[in-house]
């Protein structure tokens, strides 16, 4: 067992990798009611083609199994469904997927170690029939029939739509109601059994657990299986440039939205932790809430709110993505770059820098609040191989001269494009 | 966790929660005004200006630059409806001096920037700042037309609308567009004063704190300022002004839409002492949970729907069943729906969904104390609606229903209106 430690916040973290390469995760935090329990699989919408490892052949699913299977995954063969099963317990039960990950998930203040049983015996055995995978079509349809008439949900769909040519992160999560029609039986086993392989999956729990003991029970839980160390997903080649520029729908609302995208390179390790610190601190001093640009948008009524900010990166792509609402968001986006090459030229303030840095590492040290934040961070990190507790020490490694060249090697013109949701 | 509060000031009460669990400090400024027709987007107005800058932060960019400086403490506001009053909440949340290595006294600040904003505005002869004035104005007729942008929030806010035609909690909580183009700078100026003076305030202090940081919010240079007032404001009580009728008002709207969306309000002519954790509970089994009547039958067995569930609105003593479907089955699901509530009132569910329900709500009452602005929410609740009941008494009372009770609610349960979004 491994245990982490950031004296800094006065967290521990205790790992330990089983031989199959399941990781299991606790994070104790005395004195809280909840624990948090989520078994992440590195299994999301973007792996629609790989190797099956029983026989190895390549295979190619149509786009929503990862989605589907998620809602599957409840069903048992007694006739039982584990989230009514959970939801009896008093227990908020509830699962999702990423373009890169599924998870399930418990949380509870009772009935803990009999819901922990039943989370980790439902992910474990799954069952589908024809007739239960058929029933979920129609509930299925329905999410991507709500997701429809979202703006925010198409807004940012269209975002990677310009930015990705090939690459299936540019696919909705929940697939077409055509490709969710196309699923079968077949297809959700052959999925089920590549990628809910013990060598990829991370079971992270938050809560006042005693960590030793809590790793035992997990392990003696675990059905034992033959682990395929390195499952082989193929995406397509993806061009470095973007796809589209712009991308703009029509739809009901009052004031347009928009979402503007940078496609990027991913790094890995403390290099990835470094750089999403780069550009976080980079938002910030460029269009983020005390900068001259926010205020000159704000004073002239050309955009409604603050513009937020996420960086997503993963072994096969990486994207920063700020979204806002305005009358105007091509203005937004034309005075966006005219600050980025304003910035590039004139150079950072120090006591700019500094200031953002400040704020940076606060929002960090407030992901540490809630059992399910904290799980949940923990969780993702360990499937994309980082050190949650990283991200606090690196920040010493941060300064201008790094920030500069992240602004450099991101911060580029022709990589930008822009989805705008219009008004009718 | 500990829970205490001290009246500062006649109608002004500080509420404290003490407790080691975050890494962070909440404080929280909330003013309750009694909600009408007259004041509603003058109030929300006045939210919006405040924001903007204070006499000593004189704008935003100033506010955030010291925010930042502060480990990016967190300012946040809004103003909200609850039954009949009108809510202004400010809240800042920062890190606890004690994960930081430098004298910051993030906390001192926090409550300095906040009551700053809150309190102490930037006024000339008798007006806010022009500027943020005219600018927030504009700003706020965006706010009120993108009520249509979210179809769900917008078909939930239609049916209360349509069901409580005529009264003040029908009103828009953000107010009307027409209003704006008469509100003067002067007259809300006057409305704030008079929102400063007669409302009721509730500064609420949550984190690892004692008698010094409690001194920091009493000696706070605005908040000592406060005058003592019989506050104005509309007790909760959590009972419907609503008649219950057979007739059900049936309202539906076009708009461009793949999905349907339906809203029902249900309407609840009971005052018992316990009505409220009775209709939790019923609540519950009807559709609050992945177990409910509502999942069950309408998503699980006939696929008709992704998304379907009810909440209680207490204040009012309200249900609302909301879910999206397909246009074509809107009949099937009405049907479906109202078999439902049949079932409950003729007492078909059992004693496991009962214990079921209880243990949901039981479980997160008990997760209350994992969250800090729950936790004020929770008692501010309490403050509203004139109850004392802590964490704990709240969940005997829950355990002590029957399936009587339950039936008996049913049947003071009445369909009141049925909103349907289509295409």
């Amino acid at each position: 067992m491994q245990i982490l430690e950031s004296k800094k916040i006065g967290e521990r973290a205790y790992i330990e990798e089983l031989e199959s390469g399941l990781k299991i995760v606790v994070i104790p935090k005395k004195n809280f009611n909840k624990k948090h329990a989520i078994v992440g699989i590195k299994f999301g919408s973007i792996d629609n083609c790989f190797i099956n490892p029983k026989n190895n052949k390549k295979i190619t699913i149509p786009d929503g199994v990862a989605h589907f299977l998620e809602h599957k995954m409840f069903e048992q063969k007694n006739g039982t469904n584990s989230l009514d099963t959970l939801t009896a317990l008093g227990v908020n039960a509830n699962a999702y997927t990423t373009d890169t990950h599924t998870a399930y998930l418990i949380e509870c203040t009772d009935n803990f170690d009999e819901a922990y049983k039943e989370l980790l015996d439902y992910v474990q055995n799954p069952y589908f029939t024809r007739e239960n995978v058929n029933k979920e079509k129609g509930i299925i349809c329905q999410e991507i029939r709500m997701y429809e008439d979202d703006p925010t949900s198409r807004v940012y769909q269209n975002v990677l739509q310009c930015l990705y040519k090939n690459h299936p992160v540019r696919i909705d999560t929940a697939g077409t109601i055509d490709s969710v029609n196309s699923i079968n039986k077949k297809i959700l086993y052959d999925c089920y059994n590549t990628f809910y392989n013990p060598s990829n999956i991370v079971i992270s729990l938050c809560g006042d657990f005693n960590p030793e003991e809590i790793i035992e029970r997990t392990k003696n839980m675990i059905v034992q299986k033959e682990s395929y160390k390195d499952i082989k997903r193929i995406y397509p080649e993806e061009p470095e440039e973007i796809n589209k520029s712009m991308i703009i729908e029509k739809m009901e609302i009052s004031t347009p939205i928009f979402v503007i995208g940078i496609k990027d390179k991913p790094k890995y390790g403390k290099e990835y932790v470094r750089k999403n610190i780069a550009i976080e601190i980079l938002c910030n001093i460029l269009i983020g809430n005390s900068s001259k640009l926010y205020k000159e948008l704000y004073d002239n009524g050309e955009i409604l709110s603050e513009i937020t900010f996420e960086y997503q990166s993963s072994t096969d792509f990486a994207y920063l993505l700020l979204a806002g609402q305005s009358k105007e968001p091509e203005k937004v986006l034309s005075k966006f770059i005219k600050q980025i090459k304003s910035l590039k030229k004139k150079g950072i303030q120090e006591e700019e820098f500094e200031r953002i840095k400040k704020k940076v590492y606060g929002g960090y040290i407030t992901e540490y609040n809630e059992v399910s934040d904290i799980a949940k961070m923990f969780m993702i990190d360990c499937l994309e191989k980082v050190n949650t507790f990283d991200i606090l020490d690196e920040f010493l490694t941060v300064n201008l001269d790094y920030i500069k060249e992240i602004l450099n090697e991101v911060f580029v013109e022709k990589n930008i494009a822009i989805s705008i949701i219009s008004t009718n | 966790m500990n829970y205490k509060y001290i009246n500062l000031k006649e109608g002004v009460k500080l509420h404290t929660i003490k407790t080691e669990k975050f890494k962070t400090n909440l404080i929280a400024i909330f003013i309750t005004v009694p909600l009408t027709r007259e004041n509603v987007t003058k109030d929300t107005l006045i939210d919006l200006i405040l924001h903007r800058g204070s006499k000593n932060y004189k704008t935003q960019e100033e506010i955030n630059k010291r925010l930042e400086e502060l480990y990016g403490a967190v300012f946040d506001y809004g103003i909200e409806k609850s039954g009949d009053n009108h809510v202004f909440k400010f809240y800042i949340e920062s890190i606890n001096d004690k994960y930081l290595n430098d004298d910051n006294e993030v906390l001192k600040n926090s409550i300095k920037i906040l009551s700053d904003i809150v309190f102490n505005p930037i006024i000339k002869k008798g007006e806010f700042d022009e500027k943020y004035f005219e600018t927030e104005k504009e700003k706020l007729k965006q706010i009120i037309d993108s009520k249509i942008d979210n179809k769900d929030t917008y078909s939930y806010y239609r049916c209360i609308q349509e069901m409580h035609k005529g009264k003040v909690f029908g009103l828009y909580k953000y107010g009307y567009k027409i209003d704006l183009d008469y509100i003067q700078n002067t007259d809300l100026y006057e409305r704030y004063e008079q929102i400063i003076n007669t409302g009721k305030i509730d500064i609420f202090l949550s984190g690892n704190i004692g008698d010094e940081q409690i001194a920091l919010v009493k000696n706070d240079k605005n908040i000592s300022k406060l005058q003592n007032r019989v506050a104005v404001y509309n007790v909760q009580y959590g009972r419907s002004d609503l008649v219950n009728s057979e007739t059900i008002k049936e309202v539906s709207e076009s708009m461009k839409v793949a999905q349907g969306k339906v809203v029902i309000g249900l309407n609840i002519s009971e005052k018992r002492e316990n009505t409220s954790f009775v209709a939790l509970i019923y609540n519950m089994i009807l559709g609050g949970s992945a177990n409910s009547k509502l999942f069950q039958n309408v998503r699980e067995s006939q696929s008709l729907a992704y998304t379907i569930s009810s909440r209680y609105l207490k204040p009012k003593n309200n249900i609302f069943i909301k879910c999206g479907i397909d246009i074509k089955n809107y009949e099937k699901v009405i049907q479906t729906i109202k078999e439902q509530l049949d079932d409950l009132k003729n007492g078909n569910f059992s004693e496991e969904d009962i214990y079921n329900a209880k243990n949901t709500i039981i479980a997160s009452i008990k997760g209350i104390s994992d969250e800090q602005d729950t936790t004020i929410t929770y008692y501010f609740g309490q403050e509203l609606s004139h109850q004392k009941s802590n964490l704990i008494n709240y969940a005997v009372e829950i355990g002590k229903v029957t399936k009587k009770d339950i039936i008996n609610l049913a049947n003071r349960i009445n369909i009141n209106t049925i909103y349907f979004l289509r295409d």
